[in-house]
This record gives structure tokens, sequence and C-alpha cells, in this order.
């Protein structure tokens, strides 16, 4: 099936690490600029969900479609030259580059050397330019992971538990630039706030022992945190 | 002080003593501590940017002395040819290898590249004895032709060009630190996954890293090979392995003065206590584990930020947000 609108499609997804199975017949749409949540217990597939669509782990079956390209089988860098960026959990930063050359590193890639989009979002950045990344906060990391991935006008952003450890000033500023972000690019995102997520999603995906048990699209279903029964 | 001041004075000052130093210390010592930095400088790349560490350096060493030895033995006369066969043949094996060793890891990618002199000793002393002269080396020091305006057959020219090369190279890899390549190799460093998510080519990235510093090591052997008019297996004994990453990690690794200064504190103690007792490795060995123990960061990586607070070189720290 292919989606000339630009839309994620997963299909069928079966994804494991060798002879454990951690995804099974995984199905999830986000239509393009819409904003979808996978949310779910440690350890219910969400991560290794992303991962494989970033193209770190290559699916037993079933397929990634984005708009009518197959991301299958695709390496990593080549997903992200086709504008699919995947921010990662851990929030590390390369803490020997400073600000200024982590967002150089990704302007050198995507050809995109318009930092004021960036420091649209993230205006805090602009006062860190010369600090290695090791010496930022978590919430600095966070704002630094983002910004590096939006430079290039991604297509899809893949973001993992981007609120995870954040203090509740960062975690709004997060929440308010997800929801301005939703019309340029299309979002997957893993997160256990279900609140962030009754405010941002627009549609939500229960992830159960590997399983999508739960897809809520009901804007009401959504806000009102109908996911948490199914978790 | 401006930017590019600081980049020049950078280059100047170290260099500008150690030509001053021309007229101080014994030529051979000078002339061996500049070679011996240019070998480190190689492996101070792969270990401090790329994070690769490698005892395998002695068979990068040995491609350029015997690409040069060569070329100086079998065809021409022109040293200045020779250095830049020497090159060409440390480029062309570090490239071939590489293909296949950047893809290994830490403790294997010491290993295999361990192998990989063992291999390339025992190829330049049997297998091809016939063409390498086995044990006996090749001496071609009376077939070399004098060069224009330095002479490389005559020590106190072949200095001079030593001291250029070291030069130009630490400069080459001062400049990598401020490119995009520069950043990309320190991040493959940090984390490999998230230069991929960026959209490089992380094998691309390694490989390019590891043939520019093993071209780098060869450049070293052809120096050696030129200097001494002379080349034998030894250069790429496993015995002498460990010496870059040692003096790398002495100097202080993945500093841009820690080759130079490890070099000329190793080639020092090592030229200094042999001048003493006969049994000068075990000495020198004592004396690297006192320094490595004062100090994990080498002589340099310790000197420099008490130097930064006493001259204040630092560049004003950007202001912190509320």
């Amino acid at each position: 099936m292919s989606h000339p609108d630009g839309a994620l499609v997963v299909e069928g997804l079966h994804v494991g690490y060798g002879e454990a199975q951690v995804l099974f017949d995984v199905h999830l749409a986000v239509p393009r600029g819409r904003l979808a949540a996978c949310v779910g217990r440690n350890g219910a597939g969400k991560t290794t969900l992303l991962r494989t669509i970033a193209g770190f782990l290559r699916p037993r079956a079933g397929s990634v479609r984005y708009g009518s390209v197959d991301l299958v089988g695709r390496k990593p860098y080549e997903v992200a030259r086709m504008g699919i960026r995947y921010v990662q959990q851990d929030k590390r930063v390369f803490a020997d580059l400073t600000v200024r050359e982590n967002l150089r590193l990704a302007s050198y890639a995507t050809g995109d050397w318009d930092w004021d989009v960036v420091f649209k979002y993230f205006p805090r950045l602009k006062g860190l330019l010369d600090r290695k990344g090791g010496y930022l906060s978590g919430g600095e990391r966070q704002m630094l992971m983002i910004g590096r991935a939006l430079l290039g006008r991604p297509k899809v952003l893949l973001i993992d538990e981007p609120t995870e450890g954040l203090a509740p000033a960062v975690v709004e500023q997060l929440g308010r630039v997800f929801e301005e972000l939703k019309g340029q690019a299309t979002l997957l995102m893993v997160e256990q706030n279900l609140p962030l997520v009754g405010r941002v999603a627009d549609v939500v995906y229960a992830v159960k022992e590997g399983r999508v048990v739960a897809e809520i699209t009901d804007p009401d279903a959504i806000r009102s945190g109908a996911v948490e029964a199914y978790l | 002080m401006s930017r590019r001041l600081r980049w020049w004075a950078g280059i100047l000052i170290p260099f500008g003593v150690l030509a001053v130093a021309r007229w101080v210390l014994p030529l051979p010592f000078l002339v061996e501590v500049l070679i011996f930095s240019v070998y480190t400088m190689a492996c101070n790349f792969l270990l401090g940017r790329v994070g690769f560490i490698s005892f395998g350096q002695p068979a990068y060493l040995a491609a350029g002395a015997y690409g040069t030895a060569f070329y100086l033995y079998y065809f021409g006369r022109d040293p200045l040819l020779g250095i830049l066969a020497g090159l060409a043949s440390g480029l062309l094996f570090s490239a071939v290898v590489g293909l296949v060793f950047v893809r290994l890891r830490s403790d294997y990618f010491a290993l295999v590249n361990l192998a990989l002199a063992v291999i390339v000793y025992h190829l330049m002393q049997k297998v091809l004895a016939p063409i390498t002269k086995g044990d006996n080396g090749l001496w071609f020091l009376d077939r070399m032709t004098s060069t224009p305006v330095l002479d490389l057959t005559r020590p106190d020219g072949f200095v001079w060009f030593a001291w250029l090369v070291a030069v130009a190279v630490w400069a080459l890899y001062k400049a990598l630190d401020d490119t995009v390549f520069g950043a990309c190799c320190l991040a493959t460093k940090t984390n490999e996954d998230k230069v991929k998510f960026l959209g490089y080519h992380d094998f691309k990235i390694r490989w390019t890293a590891f043939v520019l510093a093993n071209t780098t090591a060869a450049l070293a052997g052809s120096l050696y090979g030129v200097y001494f008019g002379f080349v034998s297996p030894e250069m790429a004994s496993a015995a002498r392995a460990a010496d870059p990453v040692v003096v790398t990690i002495l100097g202080g690794t993945g500093t841009l003065y820690g080759p130079l200064v490890g070099a000329l504190a190793y080639v020092g103690m090592k030229d200094l206590v042999s001048g003493v007792v006969g049994n000068w490795e075990f000495f020198v060995g004592l004396l690297l584990v006192v320094i490595m123990l004062a100090g994990e960061r080498g002589i340099w990586g310790t000197l420099e930020p008490w130097l930064r607070r006493r001259w204040a070189w630092r560049r004003p720290a950007p202001a912190l947000q509320e």
C-alpha cells in the first residue's frame, strides 16, 4: 500500500534481538503533520519500534513506509538523510563538542546552516554556543538534541521519551514546541508523561508486551487519559 | 589575542623553540624527536580523536619506510621522490587494510593491528627476503643524490626538512580540529549511533581517519628511511608496537601538543638514561609508570590547565543564563 500524502505507516512489524522477539505484528499510521504518541510500560517495546523505523534494527517481518518509500533495509544514515530524524532517549549529546559544533555537525549533514529555527524554539541555546555538551543540564541537552534534529526541515521526527527526568518548566516548554512542530513535520513520540500526551497527541497507541493493544483517536478520550486503562 | 593570532602562535612558539634548540641539542636527538612526534601525532589522532587504540603502528611505519627504500634501492636516487613513494605505499596499504580493520572495535582493533605488525615483520624478514634482503636490510645512503635548498642527504639539511614536515603535519591536525570532519571523528568516538542518526556514514568517517593517521605514520617511516639511509624488518617489530601508544599517553592523549611533548620526554629519557645505565628500558618503563601515576592525563594534559590559569590563555567562559 502506498501513502503519497507523506504518512508514516508501520504494518505487521515483527522485531527481535537474537532469539527474543520484542515486537509482534505492530500496525500504526501517523498522518502527515500529526503527532502520534506511543505509551506503555518499560520494556513494552516502544524504543525498539523507534529504532526499527530509524533503520537501526532490521525487522523479521513487516514494513515501514514513509509515503511510497519502504524504509526497511535502509541504513540509519540513509533514513536520516531522507529527513527522518531520531532523537534518542539517553539525552547524551557529543560531550566533547561545544553546542556550536554539535549544531555544525547537523548543519553540514543537512546543508541547512540557518540556526534561527533552533533558536526560535530554544532561545536558551543561543547563549550556550561555546559551552561543551558535557557541561549542559539535562534540559539543555534535550533542547540541543531536538534542535539538532530540526535542522534541514525534517519530514518526520521520532522522539524517544523527551521529558524523562526533566523539570516541569522544561516539560512545559517542550510541550509548546511539540504543539508548534506538529504542522511542520510528522511526529512519532514515545512518552510516559500522560498529561503531556493528552495535551499534544492527535493519536495515541498503547503498547503492551510488544503489541499495539489500543489506538485512540478521539480527542476527548486522548485528553482524558483513557489510554491508561490499556497499560 | 585574536583567534587567528592564537592559531599561529600555537604553531610558531613550540616549533620556534625546537628550531632554536637546533643549536643547543645534539642533532640526532632533535631529528629523532621530530620524526617520533610525527609518528605519535598519527597515534594521538587515532586514539584521542577517533577512539582507536592501535598496537600495529610499526606496520604502517614500515609500509612507508619500505616504500621509500624500494624506490631508492631499486629505482631512483632522489630522496624527495623516495618520501613520496613511501607516502603512496602507506596510503595504499592503510586504505586496503582499513576496509577490514575499521569494522572492528576496541580490543579487537588493537589486537588485529598487532597481528598485522607481526605479519609485516615476517613478510619483510622471510617471505620477501629476496627483495628486502631480510635481516640485512636495504642500504641506500650512498645512492641518494643531493636535493636543492635543503639537502636531505646531509643531517644539517635533513633536520630542517624534518622540522618543516613536523610543522606541516601538526598544522594539518590542528586545522582538522576546527573542521566538520574533526568534529565527526570526535563524535564517532563519543557516540557512533548518534553520528548515524545525524545522517553521516560512520564507516567512511572511521576509514578516512584511519587512512589519514596511518599515512602519517608511513610518512614518519619514510623520514626514518631517508635519514638513516637504511631500512630493516626491525622497523615493523611488534616489540616496539607499544611505543607510539605509550608516548601518546605520556604526552597527553588527544591534546595537540601531547605528541611533541611526549616525544621530547620519551626520546630524552631514553637518551639520558641509556647514557648512564645499560638496561635503559627498565628505567624508562619505571619513569613512565611514575609519570602516569602522577597525572593520568599525561604531561601536557596535566600542564595545560595550569598554564591556562597561569597566563589566562583561556577564552572567557560564556555567561551563565538564568
